[in-house]
């Protein structure tokens, strides 16, 4: 009986566990998720959100839609439990709050360009930026989890860490921003279709 | 001498209190305090989509509330994409920023927000003086020294009046209620040019 106990612990524990990725396989899969990126010129997906915090009984879910389309316009779009959706275009955040339309000149701030520019390479996965992020990769399973830690000390006080998840294939399904508090928003994605024909149009404010 | 009756009766009414200048007579009092019951359940997380205009500016977000003990409430605002913008955590009489945006962290916005959220989520309150004009009763008390007054029909309440110098300053306006839940609230100041609409989600 104990020895059952012992074993089905073992199962359980490998089932979960994270192990450290070796430097070669660091390295593949680096090069796949960067083939994976330069080759995409599209990604529709959906996904759902959970924005955690430990003071709170339930995650916060909401449910939405991803446009993207190369070199650099994102839509990012909520359809539950609230209508609201921003496009990235150039240095302008487009706004459509439940209607009511606005804009947002991030050109000269900082931290929305870095925010603006590490949603855009999040989708595609490709953070490997040595110079921007301290790197680490481990092993879950068939999945991989790559941890990118912002070097910007300002950036690195208001996001702490992104926990990224990639297929076999290279293809992400899963981003986990941390703040600093270790509260995190957790977006899975779901139905992802790339390089599919995509209208400009999706993109229009 | 013609203007002095109507002098003399504006003197009065600028010396008027608020409930007066709104048609309220003053009754005894008969509750000994009152009560704000929508964010007392600490089993529920509260969560509101927030809009927030400011001047000319509108931004948006979620609001959320959490009641963690008897007199001790955490309230957080994070863009709809879940960054936090600020955490603020009141208890009894602390006011504890747990974590603020570089960006937004000046005094006079922190003190708003203090204020604004210090009304929102005190509970229960000593009635100093009751009002009545049909079917409404007005209750009047004190946060931080500053006249509040509780505006009820029918035991429930649907309007908080924050005054200085007897004229109004904010309003909190609570709608919607099922449950001690108010899936609206309007937060409007009147000598600024800022309002808060938050809507349950």
């Amino acid at each position: 009986m104990r020895n059952l106990v012992y074993l089905l612990w073992i199962l359980v524990y490998t089932a979960n566990a994270q192990s450290e990725m070796s430097a070669t396989d660091a390295q593949a899969l680096e090069a796949k998720v960067k083939k994976a990126s330069n080759t995409t010129e599209t990604i529709t997906s959906s996904f759902k959100q959970y924005k955690h915090m430990d003071f709170l009984s339930n995650d916060i879910e909401s449910l939405g839609k991803l446009s993207f389309k190369a070199p650099n316009l994102v839509k990012w779009e909520y359809t539950e439990p609230f209508a609201y959706s921003v496009i990235f275009k150039d240095d302008v955040l487009y706004i459509n709050n439940e209607g009511n339309k606005s804009d947002m000149d991030i050109g000269s701030n900082k931290l929305f360009k870095q925010l603006n520019q590490l949603i855009t390479n999040s989708i595609k996965g490709d953070l490997f930026d040595r110079t921007q992020f301290h790197i680490n990769y481990f092993k879950k399973g068939s999945v991989s989890e790559v941890h990118f830690a912002p070097k910007d000390e300002d950036f690195a006080a208001f996001i702490k860490a992104f926990h990224i998840t990639f297929n076999e294939n290279g293809e992400v399904t899963e981003v986990k921003m941390l703040e600093p508090t270790n509260d995190y928003t957790r977006i899975v994605f779901k139905d992802r279709k790339t390089n599919q024909s995509l209208p400009d149009a999706v993109f229009a404010h | 001498m013609r203007y002095l009756p109507i002098s003399l009766l504006l003197l009065v009414w600028a010396c008027a209190s608020y409930p007066e200048r709104n048609n309220f007579q003053s009754v005894e009092t008969s509750n000994a305090s009152v009560t704000n019951p929508y964010f007392s359940n600490p089993d529920k997380d509260y969560v509101y989509k927030a809009d927030i205009d400011l001047y000319k500016k509108t931004f948006s977000g979620l609001l959320i509330f959490k009641k963690l003990g008897a007199r001790h409430h955490r309230v957080v605002f994070a863009t709809e994409l879940g960054n936090t913008i600020f955490d603020f955590s009141i208890k009894d009489s602390d006011f504890i920023v747990n974590h603020i945006l570089p960006e937004i962290n000046k005094k006079m916005v922190v003190n708003l927000l203090k204020k604004d959220f210090r009304t929102l989520v005190t509970e229960n309150l000593p009635v100093l003086k009751t009002f009545a004009s049909q079917n409404e009763y007005v209750f009047e008390t004190e946060i931080d020294e500053q006249a509040h007054y509780y505006h009820t029909i029918a035991g429930k309440l649907e309007r908080i009046v924050q005054t200085k110098n007897q004229k109004k300053k904010v309003t909190f306006i609570f709608s919607a209620v099922h449950a001690e839940v108010a899936k609206n609230i309007q937060i409007l100041h009147h000598n600024i040019k800022l309002s808060i609409r938050l809507k349950a989600i």
